[in-house]
């Protein structure tokens, strides 16, 4: 026992011995005006852009991020507790830009955009620390998009593919299920190599809690960080943290890995930087953005790339959500964040309505990137369905105004229905891409065309379980191979017949 | 448009560098006339205070407080003036002096928005955190 003391006594003694007093020449400030999450300070002459300051409160010390440098003052917004700062306490510059703790650790946990863990599971080690704002990866890093991302939705991965390094808008009224497919796209990323990271702004927490729970059932937890600045967190934690979880995500493309990263939603963020510019007496503009809200977003969806195999070959793949307000979609925000992703998926009301779920409208929504993020075996199948999808639609309103009709017009309406009915898919259901592959193969080859247009999805649904059963082989080819063999296309075609063959309600 | 204070201290200083002691006399006189007319006497000690801010500045006069446990000797205080001096840069130093118990022992230097803080209290802080770690 008396040992152990003395060791403990000897150790203390020799880290005293090792610890060396210095001073640093700091510089200080002082609090001249504070309110709405925004203090101005005098003094701070070397203060630097977005540096972190340390407010020396009453209730222990606050941080806050240096905004606007004047000739006299600096405008600061206020990182957490604004209520304890007063007029006239100490500000300290600490010398660095705002930075975020990342590494391994933080994946599977809930943090706030500073890196705080906020689901009670204990401190996060993180011995590095990336800067927040960043500037996004140069020409000569890059490389073109050119593999795929499976969000498991059928009508995403057949229309509007997204690639590894693409930038995809997902936008649609409220309650229209925007978040509904980016999580799916979440929980279907399990086994794909990709590391996620949900970032909700200005959301509710009830919503944030129930999606954590999802994502922790499904298993997707265990590759993906959340990170929250809920809807009660002050505008300053909403403004900075897109950036920290893109700063987390640069941590995992630095290690030459696949990151998908999803801003819910950027409109919010939108709102909440407007609100920062207003107090900081910034001059606003149409909306009453501040001028600088399209470089807000470009910046921030810049940093989504792919890199090339010299640099890695790591990628962010982004996902930004925005709302509209009753399908508005040339408001200011919608139209700066069209004009900066790589296409986007439009999600209309109507078609949500209807009951077609996922309402993703085939006309409007757009991926620039293309089929250069499928599988050939997906490409192959795949390929026309986007026109067919949209002609549709037209052909069936125009369609309610006469009877007659040529056979031509009549196939391809009846080709339609199927293909709207295989669309439709529940929330929290991925679909692997080889039975995507087998169903869209079903329908482009007219092997659907004699189900009944209300049995489409209970035929699906079979004909998966089938394939699980009877061409297990034919799957897993596809999935490796990624490409369909003249030999492989025969095959599938009878298992599809063998499959048929069992069923009682097809359309003789 | 209004002048504000700091334009006053500016123009002040600018009317009265390189004067003699009697034509400074005339200028604050005419100055003092003039905050009159414009209705601004009330904020004179703030315009004092920027002209000092501004004089010092021009001059090399860098005011420096120097707070101690147990008040300074007079070695000391000229070390400390040096160093001052040395670090910002200054020629002359005015160095007050506060005597505060609390920080224990050591000094802690301030200039400007610079400080320097060699006081016992906050090195011994760093070890308590040190130890924690």
């Amino acid at each position: 026992m008396s040992a152990t003391k003395d060791f403990i006594v000897e150790q203390l003694k020799e880290q005293i011995a090792g610890f060396k007093t210095e001073v640093k020449r700091e510089t200080v400030g002082r609090v001249i005006e504070i309110g709405d999450g925004i203090a101005m300070v005098e003094g701070l002459a070397e203060v630097m852009m977005s540096e972190m300051l340390e407010f020396k409160t009453a209730k222990g010390l606050v941080f806050g991020l240096a905004l606007n440098l004047e000739e006299d003052r600096v405008g600061a917004i206020i990182l957490g507790d604004y209520f304890g700062i007063k007029q006239g306490d100490e500000v300290r510059c600490l010398n660095k830009i705002l930075e975020v703790p990342i590494g391994d650790a933080i994946i599977g946990r809930v943090v706030n955009p500073l890196g705080v863990p906020l689901d009670g599971q204990g401190e996060i080690k993180a011995d590095k620390f990336y800067p927040v704002e960043k500037i996004a990866p140069g020409v000569i890093t890059r490389e073109s998009v050119k593999e795929p991302v499976q969000t498991g939705i059928k009508a995403i991965d057949a229309i509007i593919p997204i690639g590894r390094g693409q930038r995809e808008l997902i936008i649609g009224d409220r309650q229209i299920g925007k978040s509904a497919i980016a999580i799916d796209a979440i929980i279907n990323q399990k086994g794909q190599n990709m590391k996620c990271i949900y970032v909700a702004i200005g959301q509710k927490e009830s919503k944030v809690a129930s999606l954590v729970a999802r994502l922790e059932q499904t298993g997707a937890l265990a590759y993906t960080t959340v990170v929250l600045a809920g809807a009660s967190d002050p505008a300053a934690l909403l403004y900075i943290a897109p950036y920290a979880g893109c700063a987390m995500a640069e941590y995992f493309l630095d290690k030459g890995q696949d990151v998908l990263i999803v801003y819910d939603d950027l409109s919010k963020h939108a709102v909440a930087y407007r609100e920062i510019s207003l107090l900081l007496r910034r001059p606003p503009g149409r909306e009453a953005y501040p001028g600088d809200v399209f470089y807000l977003h470009s910046r921030l969806l810049e940093r989504a790339c792919k890199l090339s195999q010299e640099y890695g070959g790591g990628s962010i793949t982004a996902l930004p959500i925005i709302e509209t307000q009753a399908g508005d979609m040339s408001a200011y925000i919608p139209t700066n964040v069209i004009s900066i992703t790589d296409g986007q998926i439009y999600l209309m009301p109507e078609l949500f309505y209807q009951g077609s779920r996922p309402a993703v409208d085939a006309g409007l929504s757009v991926s620039r990137v293309g089929s250069s993020a499928q599988i050939k075996a997906m490409k192959k199948v795949a390929g026309k369905m986007k026109l067919e999808a949209a002609q549709f639609r037209e052909l069936a309103a125009f369609a309610q105004f006469g009877s007659e009709l040529d056979k031509d017009t009549k196939d391809k309406l009846e080709r339609g229905k199927r293909l709207q009915e295989i669309f439709k898919q529940g929330q929290y259901s991925p679909v692997s891409v080889a039975n995507q592959i087998l169903i869209f193969y079903a329908l482009v080859n007219g092997l659907a065309d004699d189900v009944p247009v209300d049995k489409i999805s209970e035929f699906e649904r079979g004909l998966y379980k089938y394939a699980a059963t009877s061409g297990a082989k034919i799957l897993k080819e596809i999935e490796e191979k990624k490409d369909l063999s003249d030999k492989l296309e025969v095959e599938m075609k009878s298992l599809i017949m063998d499959y048929k063959n069992n069923l009682d309600y097809l359309i003789k | 448009m209004k002048i504000t204070v700091k334009q006053f201290a500016w123009s002040l200083y600018e009317a009265v560098d390189g004067k003699s002691p009697s034509q400074v006399k005339s200028v604050i006189k005419k100055f003092i006339e003039l905050l009159v007319d414009k209705n601004m006497l009330i904020k004179a000690d703030k315009i004092a205070a920027e002209f000092l801010k501004i004089w010092n500045e021009k001059n090399g006069i860098v005011e420096a407080l120097a707070t101690s446990a147990n008040g300074l000797d007079k070695a000391n205080i000229k070390l400390l003036k040096n160093y001052i001096a040395e670090l910002s840069g200054a020629k002359t130093v005015l160095l007050n002096e506060k005597i505060d118990k609390n920080i224990l022992g050591g000094v802690v230097i301030s200039y400007g928005d610079k400080i320097l803080d060699a006081s016992l209290k906050t090195s011994l802080n760093n070890l308590k955190e040190k130890l924690i770690k």
